[in-house]
C-alpha cells in the first residue's frame, strides 16, 4: 500500500456495525458486526456475491439506511453511535460524501455541466462559480467537450465520467461507489478504475467501491471480502501510484 | 439552479402538448362561467331594460315571463287612474317561430307596446330608430340577421325594419322583435280565412240552435263571433315620490290584478324559470373545475413519477426536501398558470361565435383562476408526498 495512505488519520471508521431487518422470528441479520477503517486516498473494494451484505454496508456507511448497531465516524465526525447523533445526515452527505452509481444516475434533463454544477448549487456555490468549477472537473476527467450534452446523448463511459465529476464536485473526503463498472465493458471498466485510482491518489479522497467483479480487484489498495453478511477476509495490495 | 425550469425546457414539446390539453378543459370551465352568467343576464334582460316600476299581470299569476297572463286590453286605463301612477301602458309578449326575411325559421319573442309614448319599447336602438307608426314597422335585434330597411313578411303583412337593437333577448336568449301593440296582437291572434269562416259558421249554427232566426243570427254574429283583444301585462311608471308598495297594494285591492315591482319580477325569474338551469350550469361548472383539478393533479403526479429515480438520486446526494418540493410545485404552478392563459385565449376566440350570450365577470374569472391554482397546488400534494416518501436507495442498483 502507498505509505501516504497508512500514516494519516482514517477518513472512515466503522466499528461493530450490523444491520438487522425485521423483528422477532422474522428478523434477518443482513450484516453481522463489522469493523473497518479507511485512510485518505485509499481505494477500497467491498467484494462479495449477491446477498453478502456489501451494499447493506455501503448504505449503512452513508446512513441512507442507518445500521441497527455500531458506530460510524467520517472525517473525525461521529455520525452514528448506536443511534443518530443529531447531525443532519442529508446535509453531511451533500457536503462530505460523493456518490457514484452503477447506472450513473445523471439527472436526465440536466446537461453534463449542470449535473456536476448541481451538487455545488445545492451546497450554496453561486451559479457562475459552480459552472467554472464544474467545467474544471469535466476537464480533469477529459469530458469537457461534452459539457453541453444531455445524458441521453452520452455513451455509458462518458456518462460514468460525468457521474464521477459530480461525485468529486463537493471535494469529498469519502466517495462511495456502487458497482461503478458493472454497466461497462471490460475496457471502459478498466478506464473507470484507473480514473478512481487517479482520484484517490491526486485528490486524497478515499474511495469505497462495492463490486463483484473479480477482474478489477488488483487495482484496489484494500479488498474486503464479504460472505453471508460477514467480513471474512481483508486483502491489502501495494498498488503503484 | 431551477430544476423545474430546466426540466420544462428539455421537455418543452411534451409540456406544451399537456398545456394545450389542459387549456381546452379550462376553456370549457371559463365558457361555462360565461354561459352561467349569460343565462342570468339573458333571463333578466327584458325585465331590466323595459324601464318600468311595476308589472301588472293577471290575478293569481306569476307572469308575464314565468306564467301566461291575460288582461283585458282596457286594463291599462284603470291602472292609469290609480293614485301614484304617472303612466301605464299595455304590453304584449309572446314567443314565435317563423322564417323572417330570407333566413330559415328561427325562434324569437315579439314585444308589442304602445308606440305613442307607451312603456316597454326598445330602450336603446343601436341602428336606425324606434317605432313611430301605428302599423307595419319593426325593430329587430341584430341576432335575427335582418338589415335596416329590409321588408319582412309576417302573418300576411309586410313590415319594414326601421331599427336594430344589439343584445335584446328574451329569457331563453332568443332575439326580440318590437312591434306596435295592434300589430303584435294581429300577429299573435291572426287566423287564416278558412278558420275564420269555419268559426263563423259554427257560431251561426249555435245561434240558430239556440232559437234565433237566420237573420237575427247574422246580426248577432259580429258581437259574439270574436273575443276582444287582450294584453299580457300592464307596465307602470310611478309618479316621483310615489310609494310603490302602496300603489301596488291599491291595484291588488281595487283592480284585482297581481302586481310585481321590477325587483320582484327579477326574483321571480331567478327563483323560477332560471333556478333549475342555473343550478344545472352551476353544478356542471363545479364538476368541470373539480375534473380540471384532478387532471392537473394526475399530470403533475405522472410528471413526478417519471422523475422518481432522479428524485431518489437528489435525495441520496443530499438535496434538501425543499429542492424537491420546489421542483414539483413550480411545475404544477407553471402548468396551471400557462393552461389558464391558454384557456383565456381560447375563450376569447370562442366567445364571438358562440350561439348563446356569454357574460364574463372579471372577478369570477379571477376566482376560478385562484381556485384552480390553489386546487392544483393542493392536489400536487399527492406528488410531493410520494416524492418525499421515495427512499434514496431507489437510486442504487440497476
Amino acid at each position: 500500500m502507498d505509505s501516504a495512505v497508512v500514516n494519516e488519520a482514517p477518513v472512515l471508521e466503522v466499528q461493530d456495525v450490523s444491520q438487522t431487518f425485521g423483528h422477532g422470528e422474522l428478523a434477518v441479520q443482513a450484516l453481522k458486526p463489522t469493523s473497518l477503517s479507511v485512510a485518505p486516498g485509499e481505494l477500497v473494494a467491498l467484494l462479495g456475491p449477491s446477498g453478502s451484505g456489501k451494499s447493506t454496508l455501503l448504505l449503512a456507511i452513508s446512513l441512507i439506511q442507518p445500521p441497527t448497531t455500531g458506530r460510524i465516524r467520517i472525517g473525525g465526525q461521529l455520525l452514528y453511535d448506536g443511534g443518530p447523533t443529531g447531525i443532519d445526515v442529508r446535509a453531511f452527505r451533500r457536503q462530505r460524501i460523493g456518490f457514484i452509481f452503477q447506472q450513473h444516475n445523471l439527472i436526465p434533463f440536466l446537461t453534463a455541466l449542470e449535473n456536476v454544477a448541481l451538487i455545488l448549487d445545492l451546497n450554496g456555490v453561486p451559479g457562475r462559480e459552480a459552472n467554472r468549477r464544474a467545467m474544471a472537473l469535466l476537464d480533469y476527467l477529459e469530458i469537457a467537450h461534452r459539457a453541453k450534452s444531455l445524458p441521453a446523448q452520452l455513451s455509458g463511459g462518458e456518462q460514468q465520467r460525468v457521474a464521477i465529476a459530480r461525485a468529486l464536485a463537493n471535494q469529498p473526503p469519502l466517495i462511495l461507489a456502487d458497482e461503478p463498472t458493472a454497466a461497462l465493458d471490460t475496457e471502459r471498466g478498466a478506464k473507470v478504475m484507473a480514473l478512481l485510482r487517479k482520484i484517490a491518489r491526486e485528490r486524497r479522497s478515499a474511495v469505497i467501491t462495492v463490486t463483484h467483479d473479480h477482474r478489477m480487484i488488483e487495482g484496489f489498495d484494500t479488498v474486503h471480502h464479504l460472505e453471508d453478511g460477514r467480513l471474512v477476509e481483508t486483502q491489502r495490495h501495494v498498488v503503484p501510484a | 439552479m431551477d430544476l423545474a425550469v430546466k426540466d420544462i425546457r428539455r421537455h418543452v414539446g411534451k409540456f406544451v402538448a399537456t398545456i394545450a390539453g389542459v387549456s381546452m378543459l379550462l376553456a370549457i370551465v371559463l365558457v361555462m362561467n360565461g354561459i352561467y352568467r349569460g343565462n342570468i343576464a339573458d333571463g333578466v334582460w327584458l325585465i331590466e331594460n323595459t324601464g318600468t316600476d311595476l308589472w301588472i299581470v293577471e290575478r293569481g299569476r306569476g307572469g308575464p315571463f314565468n306564467e301566461s297572463s291575460r288582461l283585458p286590453a282596457s286594463a291599462w286605463q284603470s291602472v292609469a287612474a290609480t293614485p301614484g301612477v304617472a303612466r301605464a301602458s299595455p304590453l304584449v309578449l309572446y314567443t314565435a317561430q317563423r322564417a323572417l326575411g330570407q333566413g330559415a325559421e328561427q325562434q324569437f319573442t315579439v314585444v308589442g307596446y304602445d308606440v305613442f309614448g307607451g312603456l316597454g319599447g326598445p330602450g336603446r336602438v343601436a341602428q336606425g330608430r324606434s317605432l313611430r307608426a301605428a302599423h307595419y314597422e319593426m325593430v329587430a335585434d341584430r341576432k335575427l340577421g335582418l338589415s335596416l330597411g329590409e321588408r319582412v313578411a309576417l302573418s300576411g303583412h309586410t313590415y319594414t325594419v326601421v331599427g336594430m337593437t344589439a343584445g335584446a333577448v328574451d329569457a331563453s336568449g332568443n332575439p326580440i322583435v318590437y312591434l306596435s301593440l295592434p300589430d303584435a296582437q294581429s300577429v299573435q291572434f291572426e287566423q287564416d280565412n278558412r278558420a275564420i269562416m269555419a268559426a263563423r259558421a259554427a257560431t251561426l249554427q249555435r245561434l240558430e240552435a239556440a232559437g234565433y232566426g237566420v237573420e237575427q243570427a247574422q246580426r248577432l254574429l259580429p258581437l259574439v263571433g270574436s273575443s276582444p283583444p287582450q294584453v299580457n301585462a300592464v307596465l307602470v311608471r310611478l309618479q316621483p315620490g310615489a310609494d310603490g308598495k302602496a300603489v301596488a297594494q291599491h291595484i291588488r285591492d281595487w283592480l284585482h290584478f297581481n302586481v310585481y315591482t321590477t325587483a320582484e319580477e327579477r326574483t321571480l325569474m331567478l327563483e323560477g324559470r332560471l333556478k333549475r338551469i342555473s343550478g344545472v350550469l352551476g353544478l356542471f361548472r363545479t364538476l368541470l373545475v373539480v375534473v380540471a383539478i384532478v387532471i392537473i393533479a394526475l399530470i403533475v403526479y405522472v410528471l413526478t413519477i417519471e422523475k422518481i429515480k432522479s428524485i431518489a438520486t437528489l435525495k441520496l446526494i443530499g438535496a434538501p426536501n425543499h429542492v424537491i418540493v420546489r421542483l414539483i410545485m413550480e411545475q404544477s404552478m407553471a402548468l396551471t398558470l400557462a393552461s389558464f392563459v391558454g384557456a383565456w385565449l381560447l375563450r376569447e376566440l370562442i366567445a364571438p361565435g358562440f350561439p348563446r350570450t356569454l357574460v364574463f365577470a372579471a372577478n369570477e374569472t379571477a376566482v376560478t383562476f385562484g381556485v384552480m391554482l390553489v386546487g392544483g397546488v393542493l392536489a400536487s400534494g399527492m406528488a410531493v408526498w410520494h416524492a418525499l416518501r421515495t427512499p434514496p436507495q431507489l437510486a442504487l442498483g440497476g
